[in-house]
């Protein structure tokens, strides 16, 4: 039998199967591992002819297939048949789980989609910085990272010709001039702290000393939204 | 602050915050800013009214509810308009191993990685950066034990940006109905 394929990206071998089942209309709970196992491998054979990139875990899955056509093909010891596992219960029960939410993130995306058709009133004005306020927001780790990376770009190439000089600088260096700048203040931003620094080691060093001084419970570091900057707060 | 009797003085003061507010304003802020013991009934009804009136003038805008908050968006029949006004600056739809992470985080949470990919099959550590880069999930903590891999729950973002006011408002997860399982 040829066997018409469709060139879809699948997420994955549950994926491709899910998509097997639903084209040769199969009762998921009642699954003719043969027929499966001999579409399946079909698949792989054909991305891997059209030398698509294929995920080792195609490669497992057709293992696995392999591996229950046997045990079904082969006699079963002395046990009474009824006591012996299917040995496709396993499988049935992750392709029902992953099915779940394969259509879980279908309603997702038609959210998505309905979202999309409307747009809030948003404040876009970055210019206003005051200090002043409530300072709100999940502010990750992630997002430091984003403003650092931010702050990196800002350092200016290297002058021509290239030299090396050897910058002097420690972590307990930069948080002792963290805590001293904020000596007279609760909190101070990212960006005044590294305001007009154009090596970035010190910058560098400066991201690792704010990292250090969370951890010892000294600072909070917070964020307002609109910014791409973060709000260094004393405890 | 003046001493608001009846609606008709806390509606427009309502309205006002909304508009202002450039996240959704949740009952508990407005409260805390209107004080004078404004309470979530008094919130709704003012917002209800509020909506009444822009239907009825046919306004373009209307106030929802999303994220445990309340927000002014543009009516959906003016989406079109307003993303021509964004062009270019519109996001990209996620893609659909994205999707498919962040609905099990959304119904799984707090879930490690393993346990993502133990259902999805493959694996996901890209498609974490990126639900993480959009601020749709965060860490939510490690999990004690070996290795204290990282939790991942869903944000107030994921909230927002599916339309959702609280998370239970996911619809329930449908199961593949076994045909003979009628006993």
């Amino acid at each position: 039998m040829s066997y018409q394929i469709k060139l879809e990206k699948f997420e994955g071998p549950l994926d491709l199967l899910l998509f097997l089942i639903k084209e040769n209309e199969i009762d998921i709970y009642d699954i003719p591992i043969a027929l499966i196992t001999k579409q399946y491998l079909e698949y792989i054979e054909l991305m891997q002819t059209l030398d698509l990139e294929m995920a080792g875990e195609f490669i497992l899955m057709a293992a696995i297939l392999i591996q229950i056509k046997v045990q079904t093909l082969l006699p079963s010891p002395s046990v009474a048949a009824e006591e012996i596992e299917d040995p496709r219960t396993e499988l049935v029960k992750r392709l029902v789980e992953y099915q779940k939410f394969k259509e879980a993130s279908s309603a997702l995306s038609s959210f998505e989609e309905e979202q999309r058709k409307i747009f809030p009133r948003a404040f876009f004005d970055a210019t206003v910085r005051d200090s002043e306020g409530d300072l709100e927001g999940e502010f990750t780790l992630f997002d430091m990272i984003s403003v650092f990376h931010e702050a990196l770009k800002n350092v200016p190439p290297p002058l021509s010709p290239h030299s090396v000089k050897k910058v002097d600088v420690t972590v307990d260096q930069r948080m002792a001039y963290i805590i001293g700048f904020m000596k007279d203040r609760d909190r101070c931003a990212f960006s005044e702290l590294i305001a007009g620094e154009a090596r970035k080691l010190v910058l560098i060093v400066t991201f690792l000393a704010i990292l250090e001084l969370m951890k010892r419970g000294q600072i909070v570091v917070r964020q307002r939204k609109l910014y791409s900057d973060f709000w260094i707060q004393r405890r | 602050m003046t001493a608001m009797d009846g609606k008709d003085d806390l509606k427009p003061i309502i309205e006002a915050l909304i508009f202002v507010s450039d996240v959704p304003l949740s009952e508990a802020k407005l409260k805390e800013i209107v004080g004078n013991g404004l309470d979530g009934p008094q919130i709704r009804s003012c917002v209800a009214a509020l909506n009444d009136e822009y239907r009825k003038e046919g306004r373009s805008f209307e106030i929802i509810r999303v994220a445990q908050g309340y927000q002014m968006v543009t009516r959906k029949e003016y989406g079109d308009w307003a993303s021509r006004l964004y062009k270019g600056r519109s996001r990209t739809r996620l893609s659909r191993a994205a999707l498919e992470t962040v609905a099990i985080i959304a119904y799984r949470q707090p879930i490690i990685r393993v346990g993502i990919e133990a259902i999805r099959g493959v694996g996901v550590d890209g498609v974490l950066a990126t639900l993480l880069e959009r601020n749709l999930i965060r860490i939510a903590g490690r999990q004690p034990g070996l290795g204290r891999p990282l939790l991942y729950a869903t944000s107030r973002e994921f909230l927002r940006y599916f339309g959702l006011d609280r998370i239970e408002d996911l619809p329930t997860l449908k199961e593949v109905v076994r045909p003979d399982a009628s006993q």
